[in-house]
């Protein structure tokens, strides 16, 4: 193993200095045929020295194949033992040639054997791909290149990478290469403790976890006193960013929980606060937004790939329609004979969500479905050392902008004001002239729609199945009353209150007491406020 | 006014119980009635929706050749609404009203110890096809799902050896099997030299939705400089959130791989899986295991329920196995005699669909070959390590010590389920 | 003597009721041990069984009744009441185990041993008692229901609001439960029980007991709540739940009234969960889910609330229709459960109970059209 590494790195160099020289270098096709087929047959166990072997060659040439063998695409025909890169096609694989990548036969599945590989083998691939890649003509390519080697550190990139750094252009690039050659000189025995501590310094600087990592792992191998020092300096400067950021870590997560809440229970401010109907079945018509947007993606999948990352906009509206138009005939159909008994809407609409739940279940089955994140909503970036994941974001701007669209719709618009009076006065709204039953209906149906959005945000981070109402509807119910029933603003803070309290107190009590916790808490402020954080005056709020 | 009101009651009693008893006189002697356990409705019916369509189909196959003892099997299907008592009512009913000769159910541990006095009094068989925590052996209960030893210790072997991992995350939900499988797991991993900061153990409620802070802390344990990997005992529900968390804040399975006892086929088909390539799952049977069996097993099952995309999963196999025993059992027997059956079934071996054969050991749990798979982008896995041979179920383990002194044997005139080798007796509950 | 008081005291419906459940009490257990097997009139034992279930449902929904029906609490939390009444009975049926349990540990329970528990934890003591097991059966949902109710009756906590807080006690508690660190089983509960009194719980005769003793106590709780609803305390009840601030402008210590009637039906609730758990065989949290309070509603709803007597129907009609249907028809039965709740509300408000009023009314209203058809019931007015 160890005389392979020196064999391969002397390879490494003299190709180099080809590479240099003549701007390509080429294995003969036959050898690199070898190694691949060498590789197919060899164990899962041995794959990885053909992998460095493959590496070693230091031809372009495999980066293709090396790719596919991580990507899981490389498989052997089991007649006759011949590698191929393949792509799905109709009625089967579409076999390539691994080299040249001539398109060959289309061949069922069965007849093939997959190369198979680990999580080990794929961290190796990435290397030897890095390591081929890092002076590529493509920034976007040596950009990954110089990441992937930042966190393979492997040290025979050492010399490709100083090389690469000398002759960059792209700042970024270079940052990155830089970055990568500072984490493989602490791995680096031979590297002098100037070296070192300069990489120290920059990993004080950058101050992350991956940085706490690297220096931390480092310390124990410190040869003199002034690394260890230096290391132990970082290593406290490092914790006390992160320590600093926690907190604001712990708010971001409260704010993300309170918007899922928020988003949840919205709708429910709605048919229930507003209204005074107790809607069991609204967990449902959450559900029914996040079917809906199963169906577009199925949809779009099948008939519109192109259209994929446009899926949640077309879910939008469509979620709004079906959960609104649920609503509206459970409104007209059962809720409307029920005004005035508020405790006996429980009852009916318990039932429809029982009914909603199998209806669901027979249609769509009892399994979970995918329902899958855009690119945009997938990831995280970076503010300073909080990661904020871009699904978390979207949907706290999507909770507030629902938020403040419905408020807009209450106070600004003729039906808000309709709506309003009827809540107030139904009677004395009748009188002027409102046909108080339609406004019901469409407010109704408002709440319900809202609902059904909301399931669409919710279906990115949670279980797409018959089940997903349930799992909302008591917080919804918490975070309505302890804002104070019929009031909006009393929903968004009482829903923000609830998320960040149950972060904070989740670092110190666990998941599990927290919430406990914080039902202790509701009950409690009930006690103090009997109407909620913002509870409204007058008559009309006696339910 | 009185008198309507208990003619309404007794009635709808009365029409219940006539219903119940005129079932049982009709059918008694044509066919043998098999019963079907499984959660239609509720939390459970997620996971318990499939295994009954797999029964049905075992069933429906096992009549087209000919049924069993020359008679048709007659499938009797409840819905217990992943409601525990509920659970009981309906095994009592299956076994009393409709006198089944074999009961094929269960999923959470909580509803086979619902059941379980039931079984044991009424005298009936009842075939168990998920992985559970063990600390079990009944004489009317065949597990035919993995015991901790088949799961979780090879997974983690795996895990020392190829991904030389040095810190361990050991996460679940706050219940049963995940708190015995971590205390398995701790004990392990300290006679393999773990420090103790170097275990960080994590318990999450049920139905868990909020990662954030979970999946950070995990994060943050990772960045010690030392090989990190995750070992997840979480259950159904919050496993989707979880890797969707796990996704998003971009803990690639290269950096930290997270390895899940309780995550299938079946669980994955509701996830975007391009994201989690590479995560493991340690099992008995992958739908991806490369034998005619088991291709053969596949395609039945997709005619069966009509959908090309329906995929199979661990628990499936068990009741595969589990139904081919009791009928290799009964055939052996020459009679559904529920005292003979338990018996003679032990010993029984049948074809798994991984290649081998799985026996019914004398502790009433079965030897399965354990396959280590890693997830891949088409939400099925490849398979990356098997063990050498099959692996006997251990109902009693050895790294708990109050278990460790227990030993579980069926075979009469031994008849015990939990012998104590220190104090040389059979205590406690599971003797008849 | 005692018969004739109650007669005259009781409402006639309640009396007759309550008779026929005493009648039930001996009946049913002596078709099931007397009637040999086969006999067209033998009980069998998983009829006993379910019915015991039942008459335990029925009590609960009683508790619920005197609260919400009489009183105007609405409470989505008696399941609480119910499952710590349970708990209480299963510590005790758990130290009966005594050295029977699978580790043979004459003092833990299994689920402790197997936690590596070093010793029983302060709140398991006393439990081997069968009298200490049995003053908490009622003293713990009392103490709970205390504290709660004099919190919210004294805020003033009404309504919707109130509905809520005992939906929050119950899922809080449901959480607690579930927390292996509790030490009450975790998820899987307490179960694999022995014997209760030296009695085994798998014998016919001990489930008969426990039937007839479930019987009695229902019919016990049945005539108890009717005397009160007939007394003046039961007047100002229905006054509090119909006007409350009327009543107290009248001068009755409102607060005071629905603290009694609150910690009164918690103690009934916590009684129906003693006599559930050893008929069942299994307590664990999932009694507390919130879903199972709002089952106890349902009952009570369709029923027929604030009579005594629409509760029981409503327990035994609902939890027989679920018993049969999720057997009958496996994938389709929550259509038929959910469909019932909606009709129930929509033609039938005031539950099987008003039903048949309905329907006496119209028979002598209109003895020729359309005598068998119920009218829907009329929206009413918006209050």
């Amino acid at each position: 193993m160890r005389q392979l590494r020196k064999l391969a790195v002397a390879v490494l160099l003299s190709f180099l200095a080809a590479v240099a020289s003549t701007g390509h270098g080429k294995a003969s096709d036959t050898s690199l045929e070898a190694t691949i087929s060498a590789l197919a047959s060899a164990k899962l166990k041995d794959r990885g020295n053909h992998i460095e072997a493959l590496a070693a060659t230091g031809d372009a040439q495999v980066v293709p194949f090396l790719e596919a063998l991580a990507a899981g695409d490389v498989y052997f025909k089991k007649s006759d033992k011949t590698v191929f890169i393949t792509r799905k096609a109709e009625g089967g694989l579409q076999l390539l040639d691994p080299l040249s990548l001539e398109e060959g036969e289309v061949v069922g599945s069965r007849s093939l054997k997959k190369v198979k590989v680990n999580n080990k083998l794929r961290r190796l691939v990435r290397g030897a791909v890095a390591g081929l890649t890092v002076q590529s003509h493509d920034a976007g390519t040596r950009l990954e290149a110089a990441n992937a080697l930042y966190k393979s550190q492997d040290l025979e990139a050492l010399p490709l990478l100083k090389a690469a750094v000398a002759a960059e252009t792209d700042e970024t690039v270079k940052d990155a290469q830089e970055r990568a050659i500072a984490a493989i000189t602490l791995k680096n025995v031979k590297a002098s403790e100037a070296e070192r501590l300069e990489a120290l310094g920059k990993f004080k600087a950058q101050g992350d976890q991956e940085a706490l990592a690297l220096v931390s792992s480092f310390l124990p191998q410190a040869k003199t006193a002034a690394e260890s020092e230096a290391a132990a300096l970082a290593i406290q400067s490092i914790e006390k960013s992160l320590a600093m950021w926690d907190a604001v870590e712990n708010v971001w997560y409260g704010l993300s929980l309170g918007s899922v809440l928020l988003l949840a229970a919205i709708g429910l401010a709605i048919t229930f606060g507003v209204m005074g109907v107790i809607n069991m079945a609204h967990g449902e018509m959450v559900m029914l937004g996040a079917y809906t947007t199963f169906v577009v993606q199925e949809v779009i999948r099948k008939s519109f790939p192109g259209f994929f990352e446009f899926s949640l906009l077309f879910a939008l509206p469509l979620a709004f329609l079906v959960a609104g138009g649920v609503g509206l005939a459970m409104e007209r159909g059962i809720i409307r004979f029920l005004y005035g008994r508020p405790l006996e809407t429980l009852l009916a609409t318990w039932g429809v969500s029982l009914i909603l739940q199998q209806a669901v279940r027979t249609i769509f089955g009892p399994t979970n479905k995918e329902v899958g994140n855009p690119d945009w909503m997938s990831g995280a970036f970076e503010i300073g050392g909080l990661a904020l994941t871009a699904n978390r974001l979207w949907i706290l701007v999507f909770a507030l902008v629902v938020f403040v669209v419905l408020l807009m719709v209450l106070k600004r618009t003729h039906f808000g004001l309709q709506m309003r009076a009827v809540t107030q006065n139904r009677r004395m709204a009748a009188s002027m002239g409102i046909r108080t039953p339609w406004v019901d209906a469409r407010t109704f149906a408002l709440g319900s729609g809202i609902a059904g959005m909301a399931g669409v945000a919710l279906s990115q981070i949670s279980n797409v199945s018959p089940n997903l109402g349930q799992t909302y509807i008591i917080d919804s119910f918490m975070v309505v009353v302890f804002g104070g029933v019929g009031n909006l603003w009393g929903t968004l803070v009482g829903a923000m209150t609830l998320g960040v309290a149950n972060k904070f107190l989740e670092p110190y009590a666990g998941a599990v007491l927290a919430k406990i916790l914080v039902l202790v808490f509701i009950i409690l402020f009930i006690q103090k406020k009997p109407r909620g954080l913002f509870a409204l005056k007058g008559r009309a709020v006696d339910l | 006014m009185f008198q309507h009101s208990k003619k309404v009651a007794s009635a709808a009693l009365f029409g219940l119980m006539a219903s119940a008893v005129m079932t049982t006189a009709s059918h008694a002697e044509e066919t043998i009635k098999v019963g079907i356990l499984h959660s239609l409705s509720g939390t459970m019916a997620i996971s318990e929706t499939t295994l009954k369509d797999v029964m049905l189909m075992l069933i429906e196959e096992q009549n087209k050749k000919g049924g069993l003892l020359g008679k048709q099997l007659e499938p009797v299907v409840v819905d217990p609404a992943s409601d525990w008592p509920l659970f009981a009512e309906k095994a009592r009913e299956l076994l009393e009203v409709h006198e089944v000769a074999a009961v094929f159910g269960n999923w959470t541990s909580v509803s086979r110890k619902s059941v379980l006095p039931v079984f044991e009094e009424l005298n009936g068989i009842l075939f168990y096809p998920v992985q559970y925590e063990g600390e079990e052996s009944q004489r009317n209960v065949f597990y035919t799902g993995a015991a901790p030893n088949q799961q979780a210790i090879p997974a983690v072997d795996y895990l020392l050896e190829n991904e030389e991992v040095e810190r361990w995350v050991l996460a679940g939900t706050d219940y049963v099997y995940p708190r015995t499988t971590n205390k398995i797991l701790e004990a392990y991993l300290k006679a393999k030299g773990v420090a103790d900061e170097d275990i960080l153990i994590n318990y999450t409620p049920f139905g868990h939705s909020d990662w954030q802070t979970i999946v950070s802390d995990i994060k943050a344990f990772g960045t010690a400089g030392k090989k990190t990997a995750v070992v997840s005992t979480i259950n159904g529900d919050a496993n989707v959130p979880f890797y969707k968390e796990l996704a998003n804040q971009g803990i690639s399975a290269e950096d930290i791989p997270v390895v899940a006892f309780s995550v299938g086929e079946e669980e994955l088909a509701g996830l975007d899986t391009e994201p989690l390539v590479g995560h493991l799952a340690a099992w008995n049977y992958f739908q991806s295991v490369d034998t005619e069996i088991n291709a053969e097993f596949i395609e039945t099952w997709k005619a069966f329920i009509g959908d090309e995309d329906r995929v199979t999963n661990d628990p499936m196999e068990a009741h595969y196995i589990g139904f081919n025993m009791w009928v290799k059992a009964v055939e052996k027997a020459g009679t559904t005699d529920v005292d003979t059956v338990i018996d003679e079934i032990i010993g029984v071996a049948v074809p798994n669909l991984s290649g081998g054969y799985s026996a019914m050991m004398p502790n009433h749990h079965i030897t399965k070959p354990v396959l280590i798979g890693e997830i891949q982008e088409d939400g099925q896995f490849d398979i990356v390590a098997e063990t050498d041979g099959l692996v006997a179920g251990d109902a009693w383990s050895d790294f708990l010590p109050e278990s460790a002194k227990l030993i579980s044997d069926w075979r009469k005139p031994f008849s015990c389920g939990n012998f104590n080798v220190e104090t040389g007796q059979c205590g406690g509950s599971a003797t008849n | 003597m005692i018969s004739r008081y109650l007669f005259q005291a009781l409402d006639k419906r309640a009396f007759w009721v309550a008779v026929a459940l005493m009648v039930f009490a001996v009946l049913v257990p002596l078709l099931n041990l007397v009637v040999p097997d086969g006999h067209p009139l033998h009980v069998p034992d998983y009829l006993v069984g379910l019915l015991g279930k039942y008459l335990c449902y029925a009590m609960l929904a009683l508790a619920l009744d005197l609260v919400w029906g009489y009183c105007g609490i609405l409470s989505l939390g008696h399941g609480a009441f119910f499952a710590l009444g349970g708990y209480a009975m299963g510590m005790y049926l758990m130290r009966q185990i005594g050295d029977r349990g699978v580790y043979a540990n004459p003092v833990l329970p299994d689920f402790m041993v197997f936690l590596n528990w070093e010793k029983l934890p302060w709140f398991w003591y006393g439990f081997d008692q069968f009298w200490f097991a049995m003053v908490m059966v009622v003293v713990v949902p009392a103490v709970l229901a205390f504290v709660l109710g004099w919190l919210a009756f004294r805020s003033r906590v009404t309504g919707v609001y109130l509905s809520i807080i005992t939906q929050a006690m119950t899922y809080a508690l449901l959480l607690a439960f579930f927390r292996n660190d509790m030490g009450f089983g975790g998820n899987n509960g307490l179960t694999d029980f022995k014997d209760i009194l030296g009695f085994s719980l798998q014998s016919s005769g001990t489930r008969a007991v426990l039937f007839a003793l479930s019987a009695l106590a229902l019919a016990g709780t049945l005539v108890l709540c009717s005397l009160i609803v007939r007394s003046k305390l039961g007047k100002v009840m229905i006054a509090v739940r119909d006007a409350e601030s009327r009543t107290r402008f009248l001068g009755y210590r409102v607060e005071h009234v629905k603290l009694f009637a609150f910690v009164l039906s918690a103690m009934i609730a916590g009684l129906a969960g003693a006599l559930y758990v050893p008929q069942v065989g299994i307590i664990n949290p999932g009694e507390f889910a919130p879903a199972n309070s709002i089952d106890v509603v349902i009952w009570t709803a369709v029923g027929g609330r604030g009579t005594l007597i629409g509760p029981i129907i409503g327990a035994f009609l609902v939890s027989g229709g679920k018993s049969y249907f999720t057997a009958a028809f496996p994938d389709l039965w929550l259509f038929a459960l959910g469909g019932l709740f909606v009709i129930v509300t929509l033609f039938m408000p005031k539950g099987v109970i008003g039903l048949l009023g309905q329907l006496k009314g119209l028979a002598s209203k209109m003895p020729r059209k359309n005598a068998d058809k119920p009218l829907p019931a009329k929206p009413e007015a918006a209050e």
